[in-house]
């Protein structure tokens, strides 16, 4: 009873928290929607080139026409879900460097979430809209598959976020990392966004463990071709596993934390 | 009376020269600041080794699901230098849209108008010892990378001798779009939509993944009419595929974009700057 109070009192936090921020972005309300208007196009435009490319050169080993819609819908909802929840993320390493944890760590909430939630990147809205509206329109899907893309897109968030709270927590350790945080997250996104079919040995291990990506649209797409429930308790082991890292990393590296003395304010 | 004659044409060069040496100085300046952070500028061809590296395996792929050797005359170690050469243009461009955004709505304008240079100029010069240095370094790190991956480049002596004239033309038509877009922000909320839609468009449609002969309709066919290709595909062709009448009708490409683009940032930076009003204090 206890952990489902505390998973409600998180979720209305987060919730909260989502809507606070919406309503600040749309304090520039024409500037919101355009935002959001400019990134459904931009995804829609790359999904449009890598659609027609893969329609000309079909790649081998059971590659099918319209699993470029379903890597893109997934990864573009996951992507959208983490920075439009969790969009402070990105911001970790700044944080950490200037001395901004200073206005979380005095509060009553768990600093990493509240870090996290502080934040909401409005064109992540768009990616959303993108993915959803890409998922249904290509694919037709039934109730069933649809509740697991929804699924499997909020475990892709997680997977997400976390990455990113790892890749920024080692400012703590290294100092500043924004630019690799940067760097590294550009390519977790671009390795989830092509065909896992292209990589082997090597490269297709690190995909499963230091760069994610073939937790976030490989498994995925594996399991809208075919379900199994193995794959989904590997893919939410995976997730669980790496939600718990990302929270370790960050205390351990909190420890070393140095205040800045920064005065600030927290809406 | 022939110092009166003179002293006009004599001062006239003399604010040449001196604006020369004022913008020249502005360009070393940036060349300095820029090699100060050079961990951020190696960090930033992380993500150019991996584009290399996924492109090399989805080409490698593609031709051996096809079942070919080259296509439309590239083969895949023509790919790969042409994508490594797009890709060192199209990551050096610094956040020029950003920096005039943030000045025009910060108010910093007006302290840079005060000052006595162009702010155009002060901003060119600025932005080209900027790309210049991002350019060496994805230079480098590509060359290596792609030498690496498929061995020696394609390159003609005649493609590696106009290379720097073509790339310099696109990286000024890069200014021209991405400054105005910047300056929009007199006008507009927000211009990191308008950023994000004519990068990307450049990106798809300037053949930054494949040259245009490679990819599919109706991409091609929109690629080849619009002036993206100026950008990205144009010298990168020229470095890896040397042909003259290309590279003539590039040059022609180029300067037209060139002069449109400048001609619009002109416009729009004469209207913006009467918005302006500076209360001393």
């Amino acid at each position: 009873m206890l952990i489902i109070n505390t998973f409600v009192r998180t979720l209305r936090f987060i919730g909260a928290y989502t809507v606070a921020n919406v309503q600040a972005a749309m304090e520039y309300r024409i500037s919101f929607w355009v935002q959001i208007f400019t990134m459904a196009a931009n995804d829609s435009l790359w999904l449009f080139f890598w659609w027609t490319y893969f329609h000309q050169f079909p790649l081998v080993h059971g590659w099918q026409n319209n699993d470029i819609v379903v890597i893109w819908a997934v990864t573009a909802c996951a992507f959208g879900i983490a920075m439009g929840f969790f969009g402070n993320s990105p911001k970790l390493a700044a944080l950490i460097m200037n001395g901004g944890l200073d206005a979380y760590l005095g509060m009553p909430r768990y600093v990493l979430l509240h870090v996290c939630v502080s934040a909401s990147d409005p064109t992540a809205w768009g990616d959303i809209i993108f993915a959803v509206g890409a998922f249904l329109l290509f694919l037709h899907p039934d109730l069933l598959h649809f509740a697991l893309y929804v699924l499997m897109a909020l475990s892709g968030a997680l997977i997400f976020t976390s990455f990113v709270v790892i890749i920024c927590s080692l400012a703590f350790f290294l100092g500043n990392t924004e630019g690799l945080a940067q760097q590294l997250l550009g390519t977790l996104i671009t390795f989830s966004t092509y065909p896992m079919n292209i990589f082997s040995g090597t490269v297709r291990l690190l995909l499963f463990t230091v760069i994610p990506a073939g937790f976030i649209s490989f498994v995925p797409l594996q399991l809208l071709h075919q379900f199994s429930w193995l794959l989904l308790a590997a893919l939410f082991g995976f997730t669980t596993l790496i939600v718990f890292v990302a929270m370790g990393v960050f205390h351990l590296g909190l420890r070393r934390y140095e205040s800045g003395n920064l005065l600030g304010m927290q809406g | 009376m022939n110092t009166i004659i003179a002293q006009p044409e004599k001062s006239f060069k003399q604010n040449m020269g001196y604006a020369l040496r004022k913008y020249t100085t502005v360009f070393h300046v940036s060349i300095a600041n820029n090699l100060a952070y050079m961990g951020e500028v190696v960090f930033r061809t992380i993500f150019l080794v991996v584009f290399v590296y996924v492109f090399l395996q989805l080409w490698t792929a593609t031709f051996a699901a096809k079942g070919i050797h080259s296509l439309s005359g590239f083969r895949i170690s023509d790919m790969v230098w042409y994508l490594a050469t797009t890709e060192t243009i199209a990551l050096s461009l610094p956040q020029l849209t950003r920096l005039i955004d943030q000045e025009v709505r910060s108010g910093q304008l007006a302290y840079l108008l005060g000052r006595p240079c162009s702010y155009v100029f002060y901003h060119y010069a600025q932005y080209l010892g900027g790309r210049l240095v991002r350019l060496v370094i994805n230079a480098a790190v590509a060359f290596i990378v792609a030498m690496l991956f498929v061995g020696p480049p394609p390159f003609s002596w005649m493609g590696l001798l106009v290379w720097p004239l073509v790339v310099f033309l696109a990286i000024s038509i890069d200014f021209a779009v991405y400054f105005s877009i910047g300056l929009l922000a007199f006008w507009t909320e927000e211009t990191t939509p308008f950023f994000l839609i004519v990068n990307r468009l450049a990106l798809v449609l300037g053949g930054v993944l494949a040259p245009l002969e490679v990819l599919p309709q109706p991409i091609r066919g929109l690629a080849q009419v619009l002036p993206f290709s100026a950008v990205l595909y144009g010298p990168a062709r020229t470095l890896v595929h040397f042909e003259l009448d290309h590279f003539i009708g590039l040059l022609v490409q180029q300067f037209i974009t060139l002069a449109i683009g400048s001609l619009v940032l002109f416009v729009l930076y004469r209207i913006a700057t009467r918005r302006v009003n500076i209360n001393g204090g």
